[in-house]
């Protein structure tokens, strides 16, 4: 095998002059949440290290976040830090298909000191027989994959904490790939969570320069994710958080202080308990993120965000006394199913009669 | 269909050129920056993109830090654009990649952004480039406008 070369090297070799280094490297340090002052470590560090080579292992997912990956617009920084890594195994991106890419994850695992990827959880209930590639259970293909890696990083809720496929009843037995370690059945290895239903695509990939620039794992908070992107809350980052010490919220979501922009706390935001890069990095390439748009939070960065009640009700524990909200909580909570479907046909009625529809039409 | 203008919903522009605590902040942060670029000649970066702003606080700042005399345009990897502002000193640094989307956003404060600068590794090539071409090359008029080949 030839000898890999540095990031440096591969850059000048495509004509990249050191003034366009150095652009890209201030740019990696906005993409990698790190003071503008860090740019000259970055170059210095991208001159020593070398491409490293990838395996990406999508399994019980709905390849959301390979799409959110390859639809990031930023195109410079995400292309070159994608030159920068050998990408040997791929499912979905790669060209060859059946046993020559089956061939090729096995080549690339002979070199030890590989980065795995996962996206999507890996379902152990039966034997694991839920979801298999060539023939291969995920569990099974997991374990042999993580014995010479260096690091893995799950992408993505499903593969962080177990996402969807893990919501209840699981009827797969969908494990994310901490909780596998955890348990004995795959080999341990460090591991950077990057959730998101799906993550924000510059976040991936400022998570994937971190490792290549510094070939370390970045700091981690309680949760496995890097508290570069995950650090602060939403709540904590969000434009909209003024009305919320000032106590203006929206009731509705055509009301006037929907109009006006207020807080969604009382429509269900989760942006308090849910750590996120939304609120700065945003979506389609800067453009905005969901509480720009008018929606509330999901959490979708958080464990179990599915099962956490709905999106609609508000959090239970306000830090400041709400009658409105602490209402609308224990409405709720004590939603049956006649009144869900007194409250589903409601809505049709709201709908079919123009009306506004308010909090309680939405909940399920 | 009553056709649209029978909605009764219409457009609000988003709000232009709003001050506000972040805007009051930056400035503050420039200020300080300012100071020691002066006493130290300690150069200073803001990253525009990690913070949560809105357009109508970025056009506050750019409307109050103004344009300046210099206006530089960085053709790597993409355009760069360098606008030194009003304010002596502080420039305004967008980068754009190759379908001109903008990758990153800084207000710098130094005397002379160094993405303007030539770099020495670059110069180093450029004057081994040169002495190859002297030497080697037959005497030509062709290429004395400057119209070379690039390295």
């Amino acid at each position: 095998m030839n000898r890999r070369l540095t990031v440096a090297e591969q850059l000048a070799k495509q004509g990249v002059s050191r003034r366009a280094f150095l652009k890209f490297c201030a740019a990696a340090a906005s993409l990698m949440a790190l003071p503008p002052g860090m740019a000259p470590a970055i170059a210095e560090a991208l001159g020593k290290r070398t491409r490293p080579s990838v395996i990406w292992l999508s399994f019980q997912e709905c390849t959301g976040c390979t799409e959110s990956l390859t639809r990031s617009h930023t195109a410079t920084v995400e292309s070159l830090i994608f030159d920068m890594i050998s990408l040997d195994y791929h499912h979905t991106l790669m060209a060859a298909s059946g046993e020559a890419a089956e061939l090729a994850r096995k080549q690339a695992m002979e070199q030890a000191g590989y980065l795995v990827l996962v996206d999507g959880s890996i379902p152990t209930k039966d034997g694991g027989i839920y979801s298999a590639i060539a023939g291969v259970t995920n569990l099974q293909m997991l374990k042999e994959t993580l014995e010479n890696a260096a690091a893995v990083v799950s992408i993505g809720t499903c593969a962080a904490y177990g996402g969807i496929p893990k919501a209840d009843p699981n009827p797969t037995g969908a494990k994310s790939v901490q909780a596998l370690m955890d348990e004995g059945l795959v080999p341990r290895k460090p591991v950077i969570n990057v959730p998101g239903c799906p993550p924000i695509p510059t976040v991936i990939t400022g998570v994937l320069a971190h490792y290549l620039t510094f070939g370390e794992i970045p700091e981690l908070d309680n949760l496995g994710r890097p508290t570069m992107f995950f650090g602060d809350s939403i709540h904590d980052r969000c434009y909209r958080r003024p009305f919320y010490d000032q106590g203006k919220f929206a009731k509705t979501f055509d009301d006037e202080g929907a109009r006006k922009g207020w807080c969604l706390f009382e429509l269900g935001c989760k942006g308090p308990t849910t750590h996120n890069a939304c609120a700065t990095t945003k979506w389609n390439n800067g453009t905005s993120f969901p509480i720009e748009s008018g929606h509330g939070c999901i959490g979708c960065s958080e464990p179990d965000f599915w099962d956490a009640g709905s999106f609609y009700s508000a959090l239970s524990m306000p830090t400041t006394p709400l009658d409105l909200a602490a209402g609308a909580a224990v409405a709720g909570a004590a939603i049956g199913v006649g009144v869900a479907l007194a409250n589903r046909s409601k809505k049709g009625a709201a709908k079919s009669a123009h009306q506004s529809a308010g909090l309680a039409d939405l909940e399920k | 269909m009553s056709g649209l203008e029978g909605i009764p919903v219409h457009i609000q522009s988003a709000p232009r050129a709003v001050a506000s605590g972040n805007t009051q902040a930056i400035l503050a942060e420039l200020e300080t920056a300012l100071q020691a670029l002066l006493e130290t000649g300690r150069e200073h970066s803001i990253d525009l993109r990690s913070l949560p702003l809105l357009p109508g606080e970025l056009d506050y700042l750019q409307h109050t830090l103004g344009t300046g005399e210099v206006r530089v345009e960085v053709d790597a990897l993409g355009k760069s654009e360098v606008q030194e502002t009003a304010f002596r000193g502080i420039w305004w640094v967008t980068h754009c990649n190759t379908a001109d989307d903008v990758m990153a956003e800084f207000i710098e404060v130094s005397f002379c952004p160094d993405i303007i600068r030539a770099q020495s590794d670059d110069v180093r090539e450029s004057l081994d480039a040169l002495s190859v071409r002297l030497a080697g090359e037959p005497v030509s008029n062709q290429n004395c406008r400057g119209e070379g080949e690039p390295l």
